[in-house]
C-alpha cells in the first residue's frame, strides 16, 4: 500500500505553471550545489563554519544571477525601446 | 615491490570511485570522512528525488535525452534501472515539469562527479601522505 502510494509520486509528473513563481524552484537548487560544493571544498567539516561558508556561497550564486537576471532585462528594454 | 604497491594503490582509488559512484558519498565514507558524506549522500539523494518528484520517472530518457541522461546517470548507476523502466514511452512528461525535473536531476549527478573526483583525489592524497612520497 504504502510502496504504491511512493511509486506513484514518482510516476505522474507535478502540474507546474509558468510563470514569475516557478523560479522559486531555483532556490532549492543553489541550495543543493552550495551544500555539496562545500563539503568537498571545506578541509575540515565543522557545523558553524560549514554553515556559514554555505550561506555565502549561496547568497552570492543568488545575488549574481538576480544582477545577470536585471542586465538581461535592461539590454532588452534597450533593443526592444 | 614498489610496482605493486602503485598497482595496489590505483586499485584502491578505482575501488573508491566505484563506491562514490555506486552510493553518493561512498567514496568519503570509505576514507573514514563520515560527516562529509551523509552531507553528500543527503544533499545528492535529496535534488535527484525532487527531479524525479516534479517530473516523474519520465524525465530519464536514455534515447530522446542522451547529453541529460548521461549527466543523470552519474548520481548511480541506479539510474539505468530507471531508465529500463521509463524506456517503453509509459511515463510522458512534458513542459515545466519535465525542464525542471531534468535540471535537478543533472545537477544532482554533475554534484555527484564532483565528488566522485574529489574523494578519489582525497584517497590519493591519504595514501601518498600515509607512504611518506
Amino acid at each position: 500500500m504504502i510502496s504504491n502510494i511512493i511509486l506513484a509520486t514518482f510516476t505522474a509528473p507535478e502540474d507546474i505553471r509558468t510563470g514569475p513563481c516557478c523560479l522559486l524552484w531555483l532556490l532549492p537548487l543553489v541550495a543543493a550545489i552550495a551544500i555539496a560544493y562545500k563539503a568537498t571544498k571545506l578541509p575540515t567539516i565543522k557545523v558553524g563554519s560549514f554553515l556559514k561558508e554555505t550561506v555565502l556561497l549561496f547568497a552570492s550564486i543568488i545575488v549574481f544571477l538576480a544582477i545577470t537576471a536585471l542586465a538581461l532585462q535592461a539590454l532588452g528594454w534597450l533593443v526592444t525601446e | 615491490m614498489a610496482r605493486q604497491s602503485r598497482e595496489s594503490h590505483a586499485l584502491f582509488l578505482l575501488i573508491v570511485g566505484l563506491c562514490a559512484w555506486v552510493v553518493p558519498g561512498g567514496g568519503y565514507f570509505l576514507l573514514k570522512e563520515n560527516k562529509r558524506a551523509t552531507i553528500v549522500l543527503i544533499t545528492v539523494v535529496l535534488a535527484f528525488l525532487v527531479g524525479i518528484y516534479v517530473g516523474s520517472i519520465g524525465i530519464i530518457d536514455p534515447v530522446g535525452a542522451k547529453l541529460w541522461y548521461v549527466a543523470q546517470i552519474m548520481a548511480s548507476p541506479a539510474v539505468a534501472a530507471l531508465g529500463y523502466l521509463a524506456a517503453g514511452g509509459g511515463y510522458p512528461v512534458y513542459g515545466k515539469p519535465n525542464e525542471i525535473g531534468q535540471i535537478y536531476t543533472s545537477v544532482a549527478g554533475l554534484l555527484n562527479l564532483l565528488c566522485i573526483v574529489n574523494s578519489v583525489y582525497l584517497a590519493h592524497l591519504h595514501r601518498t601522505e600515509s607512504s611518506g612520497d
